[in-house]
């Protein structure tokens, strides 16, 4: 099932739906390339509060899609990590960096209000 | 036992298949909410692992119980190429190329026991078991 | 009156075929008995209300049972599965099924607050009862009664081991949602103001106590939209590698969720033992004392509440 990405001004939101394949998240990457460079996009916020299993693949795919759009110029979020999907990740020793994590949506907009690639490009 | 459960696993769809029937079946025996995570996690990590490493296989699922305890026991096999150096794939890090190689000792971490039987050319077995707390 | 506790899903894997054979084996249960206990159904299930009454009327004698005989709901629910549970008796099925029947009634009785002893003895007055209707029906021969009389007794306490294993069970449970209750009082977070929380730790810290701390604290972030949280252990007297691994573990599922931790009040002696130990505190952001934690958090906060210059919002 393809993940649908919204356009809020210079920001692509991503909203992940929980049975998410790999497939589907190689998809996403793909999409999100395409749509950071042709948008001019500075940021973009992968939203996977839905999310009921992280595992290596999607945590691989997820920093992957990060350093991608960063190449472009935009910066990205993750938001909506679920306490016992954080848990897991960190006892499977996976980790997301390089990529910027906030709560939810709100606080990934204010994240990247905050952000030097945002504010450069004002 | 009746609650036995079968997935073939083959694509990458199979993966978010089984984890999720583990999801509902650890649910079922009473393991609390985190631990469905961890559990539906450590099935997707050893399902992965059959595509990448074997092409096909499967994963059995199955509630058990001990000492008046609860537990879930899963076995994902293949009959792929085998894991010539079972000791070095259990490290975190190692790869032979297609993963990061973080599924299997990534997956004993979450679970309360585990157990891997490999031979080449013949395939691999991996049985783990958790236990509700 | 007793509290409430939530019924117990029951869990039907307790129970192998196996298990059932052996536990009729403990109570060597023959083909014999199995043609007693036919022959005298009839002594059972033509006397069911007499039956059933003189379990319940035994209970109303003890102030102890008014968690069962005080409450109708339940008291109707523990009748009705009674009946069926002496029909059951003799019926010569003892599957899965009936000891599931068995099982819900442990759980009524646990659900009740009764006590395993009172139990017993109003099952003690519920077998009296079946064995006088028994043994009337050979006047000329008590012996033969008694023989029947004790193959039913078989039955009878292959029942009684599975509904106290049922209310044991039951009370095992509840025994470890409040141990789980307690724990999450004992470690409460304090919002100081708007994205800082501030999570003392005091006293003992073992592993099953750093996995409540860790959920407590990410579902405390989740809450109050905490941004910085300032994690104290100054009253924690010893941490070992495994519970500072598991701190280190709390402190990356919340960066997970957009939260920095800082831990403050890291004892020397407790950094020492922790570089012994060799745990990699570079992973962490550690402090020596709460006040510079606290700072540390209000920097961190102030940063990150300046406004951009210019505003991305939604065109």
């Amino acid at each position: 099932m393809p993940v649908p990405i919204l356009k809020q001004g210079q920001v692509l939101i991503a909203s992940i739906q929980a049975a998410l394949t790999d497939q589907d998240l190689l998809q996403l990457q793909d999409e999100l390339a395409e749509k950071v460079g042709r948008f001019r996009s500075r940021g973009v916020i992968i939203d996977v509060t839905a999310l009921d299993v992280m595992d290596s693949f999607a945590t691989r795919t997820l920093r992957g899609i990060a350093a991608t759009t960063r190449l472009r110029g935009a910066k990205t979020v993750v938001v909506g990590v679920q306490p016992d999907v954080a848990i897991a990740i960190v006892q499977l020793g996976l980790t997301l960096h390089g990529v910027a994590t906030a709560l939810d949506l709100e606080e990934g907009f204010e994240l990247l209000k905050q952000s030097a690639t945002w504010n450069r490009s004002l | 036992m009746t609650d036995d459960l079968r997935v073939a696993v083959s694509r990458d769809a199979d993966i978010v298949t089984a984890r999720q029937l583990g999801r509902e079946l650890a649910g079922k025996a009473g393991f609390a909410g985190s631990d469905l995570t961890l559990i539906a996690t450590a099935i997707s990590e050893v399902a992965r692992n059959i595509i990448s490493y074997a092409n096909n296989g499967e994963i059995l699922l199955g509630l058990t119980s001990k000492d008046g305890r609860q537990g879930l026991w899963v076995v994902a096999q293949d009959h792929g190429p085998g894991i010539a150096d079972i000791e070095q794939a259990l490290l975190d890090g190692f790869s032979t190329g297609k993963s990061l190689g973080l599924g299997l000792p990534g997956a004993r971490r979450l679970m309360d026991e585990f157990e891997i039987v490999s031979e080449l050319g013949r395939g691999t077995t991996v049985t783990m078991r958790k236990w509700c707390r | 009156m007793p509290e409430q506790r939530p019924a117990v899903p029951f869990r039907i894997t307790e129970f192998a075929p196996s298990d059932i054979e052996r536990r009729l084996e403990f109570v060597n249960l023959g083909p014999d008995d199995r043609e007693r206990i036919a022959a005298v159904k009839p002594d059972v299930v033509d006397h069911l209300d007499e039956h059933v009454a003189a379990f319940f009327e035994h209970l109303n004698k003890f102030e102890e049972s008014r968690g069962l005989t005080g409450r109708p709901e339940l008291l109707e629910e523990a009748r009705r599965l009674k009946r069926e549970h002496l029909v059951a008796m003799v019926s010569g099925d003892y599957g899965r099924d009936y000891i599931e029947q068995r099982f819900q009634l442990g759980q009524v009785y646990s659900r009740a607050a009764l006590e395993v002893s009172i139990f017993m003895g109003a099952f003690h007055a519920l077998t009296s009862s079946i064995g006088r209707r028994i043994v009337s029906r050979f006047p000329a021969k008590p012996i033969d009664g008694f023989e029947y009389f004790t193959s039913i007794k078989k039955v009878a306490f292959f029942d009684i081991a599975i509904i106290v294993d049922a209310m044991m069970a039951d009370r095992e449970q509840t025994i470890r949602q409040q141990e789980e209750a307690i724990r999450e009082l004992s470690t409460p977070t304090l919002q100081v103001r708007d994205g800082l929380l501030i999570l003392p730790i005091i006293g003992l810290l073992d592993t099953q106590r750093a996995k409540q701390l860790t959920d407590s604290l990410l579902h405390a972030i989740r809450v109050h939209r905490a941004r910085v949280v300032v994690m104290d252990i100054t009253g924690v007297a010893t941490v070992d590698s495994k519970v500072a691994n598991h701190l280190i573990q709390t402190v990356e599922a919340a960066a997970l969720m957009g939260a920095s931790v800082i831990v403050t009040g890291v004892s020397a002696e407790v950094a020492q033992s922790l570089v012994t130990l060799g745990v990699d505190l570079g992973r962490i952001r550690t402090l020596g004392d709460l006040q510079g934690g606290l700072e540390e958090a209000e920097r961190i906060l102030g940063y990150s509440v300046v406004r951009g210059a210019g505003s991305f919002e939604p065109a």
